[in-house]
């Protein structure tokens, strides 16, 4: 994993990937340094990061496109996948290379609230709930990223992939208010995700009778649940969408309060997507 | 050493490997011999770990390569079709980079100067990959393989796309691999199988066509015939041919200039024709231009097996000896010569 980590981390600076995302990050960093804090006379930073977030769709492609992408294209993914190295190892290398470098660009930005602080008090406490988010909330993008960048093997169009999904999550939460609440619409949500979760099922194993199987049983909870308690669909659509939308629960960090759920449920954003990209190369093998 | 038994892959609808099965003895050198698309990269890449078989099993030295994969990869290099090198390396960071991921630990200044020696690539150390020439780099992907020193190497092609001078260097460099390493490579080219290799396994259409020694199966694919160029016309051939009842088989090639014939004539098996055409043809006053004997090349089979589908050509000559399996597929072996060759464009060239 190590060997994986130390190769990313010089191809980001031998490829200038490395620079353009640090000189993205701090450009967008001085200027809304200068805008929010400094312009409107504000020691809050939390304004800066929840800024920049919304560039994260520009931002975190530069970081994960070529992370998988060019090993196909170059055909070194022969190298990688035969050598003793767990699939796991090198998915893990990559993300977290890809991440140390967006956590490098987070730390220099450091030197900003202290600037502030000789000025007067700092609100300490929001300060590191933002920076804390900030990092989750990169963590689960850059995973998406990765997961991305492993399906194809141009990085063009995995640039182009991860803006529209990490944009898409960005407009999740208003996109997701548009959504209908009636039990007939959440009812029919649910059943294309059952009948999704079959197809897969039968995409993966090639096993017909599993994957019918199992959405009848989707099936069969479902309607159960709707006959016993109708309540529970009310809103399911907008409830899974929420899900994805990962930058929904900055607000509560920005307001100082680490929330163990939100903290986890980042967490296991990230291990989602990095559990997919192992998997879809593992599946690939089998093909 | 290696032991492959009933490997079978299918891509969607289509059989690459059908139930395949051979075994390696340690310190052989094996070469895999068939056209484009016969398997050769499917097995290796399946003895290697990149892809997994849809049934069968491999196991290399003991291990089974799909309960172990691990502690498998670890004891094998694997040199792929395309050399698998980044182009913004330097040789040296490239090979230490290889070196780390096959956790090679003791020793491995003096191992990557040692396998940069043996492959004349020492004088390059700190070059971009990217920069280097089509033989440099198919070098450095081999230096690759042997990094770590595994039991067991893996070459696909590894002289393609190299300059002759080249591949002369490739195949010492292979035959000195093979004294201290079991080695598989693959190629679909006969010359450059037989000078290296103690044995062949020909593969076609997912299928093992013939096994053997380099000997033996070149053996078979002499056929004893002759390709002729006569000043002539062939009316006037023809009648002259038919006074030799030995000179069994006439076929007419395309001829490349004008009021010339060409032939490929061919006796029953085990006769010398070739007094009997010179005998001919002086007495009829035809000048011989050109007389050789044509040595069938695999491409020439295997363009021939591609091109028509198995049985439905002719059987011929046996030439069964030389392969220990599949009677139907020698018998399409030596029958479609006559029909296929006067449309094949690699004996076209040799005139």
């Amino acid at each position: 994993m190590t060997a994986i980590y130390k190769k990313e981390m010089r191809t980001y600076f031998t490829h200038m990937m490395g620079y353009v995302f640090l000189a993205i990050m701090l450009l967008l960093v001085g200027i809304f340094f200068s805008t929010e804090t400094i312009g409107r006379h504000n020691p809050n930073f939390h304004m800066v990061l929840f800024n920049i977030t919304t560039f994260f769709f520009v931002l975190v492609p530069v970081l994960t496109m070529r992370l998988f992408s060019e090993e196909a294209r170059q055909k070194t993914d022969q190298l990688l996948f035969t050598s003793p190295l767990s699939v796991m190892q090198i998915v893990l290398g990559k993300f977290l290379a890809a991440f140390s470098l967006f956590l490098v660009g987070t730390v220099v930005t450091v030197v900003l609230p202290l600037m502030v602080r000789s000025y007067g008090e700092l609100p300490v406490s929001q300060i590191v709930g933002t920076y804390v988010a900030f990092l989750l909330i990169g963590a689960a993008s850059i995973a998406v990223g990765v997961f991305i960048s492993v399906l194809t093997d141009n990085q063009i169009i995995a640039a182009i992939a991860t803006m529209g999904a990490i944009f898409l999550m960005f407009i999740m939460e208003t996109v997701a208010l548009l959504m209908p609440v009636t039990t007939v619409a959440s009812l029919i949500f649910v059943g294309v995700l059952v009948l999704g979760v079959a197809a897969v099922l039968y995409n993966s194993t090639r096993n017909i009778i599993v994957a019918v199987i199992v959405a009848l049983l989707g099936a069969g909870a479902v309607a159960g649940l709707y006959f016993l308690g109708v309540l529970a669909f009310d809103g399911v659509i907008i409830r899974v969408l929420q899900w994805l939308s990962i930058f929904a629960r900055f607000n509560n960090f920005a307001l100082g309060m680490l929330n163990i759920g939100d903290i986890v449920y980042y967490i296991s954003f990230a291990a989602l997507f990095v559990y997919l990209t192992a998997n879809v190369i593992e599946k690939r093998r089998w093909r | 050493m290696v032991e492959v038994k009933n490997l079978t892959k299918i891509y969607g609808k289509h059989r690459a490997l059908d139930n395949i099965s051979f075994s390696i003895a340690p310190g052989e050198i094996i070469g895999f011999l068939g056209p484009n698309g016969a398997g050769k990269t499917t097995t290796m890449n399946i003895m290697t770990g990149f892809i997994a078989a849809t049934s069968g099993e491999v196991t290399i030295d003991g291990l089974d390569t799909v309960a172990e994969p691990e502690r498998v990869k670890a004891s094998i290099g694997y040199l792929p079709d395309t050399p698998p090198v980044y182009g913004d390396m330097r040789v040296v960071e490239y090979l230490n980079f290889v070196a780390d991921i096959k956790k090679v630990k003791a020793g491995r200044k003096e191992m990557l100067q040692d396998i940069m020696r043996q492959l004349s690539i020492d004088d390059i150390p700190k070059r971009l990959i990217k920069n280097l020439s089509r033989g440099y780099r198919q070098r450095v992907g081999l230096a690759q393989a042997m990094v770590g020193q595994p039991k067991l190497i893996i070459m696909d092609e590894p002289t393609i796309g190299l300059d002759p001078k080249q591949i002369i260097e490739m195949r010492d460099v292979v035959k000195n691999l093979g004294k201290k390493h079991t080695v598989i490579l693959s190629s679909h080219i006969m010359q450059e199988v037989s000078a290296v290799c103690d044995r062949v396994i020909i593969i076609n259409r997912g299928k093992i066509v013939a096994t053997g020694t380099p000997e033996s199966l070149s053996k078979g694919l002499q056929q004893g015939s002759i390709k002729v160029r006569i000043k002539g016309d062939p009316a006037a051939i023809n009648t002259a041919l038919a006074a030799y009842p030995i000179i069994s088989g006439i076929t007419p090639e395309p001829s490349p200039e004008e009021g010339v014939t060409d032939l490929i004539l061919s006796g029953n098996e085990g006769t010398d024709i070739r007094e009997a055409i010179f005998n001919c043809m002086s007495n009829n006053n035809l000048p011989i231009l050109l007389m050789k004997s044509t040595e069938m090349s695999l491409e020439e089979i295997f363009l021939s097996f591609t091109s028509s589908p198995d049985g439905q050509l002719r059987g011929g000559v046996s030439e069964a000896s030389a392969y220990d399996s599949r009677p139907d597929a020698v018998g399409s072996v030596t029958g479609l010569r006559q029909q296929d060759l006067g449309q094949n464009p690699i004996s076209k060239e040799e005139a």
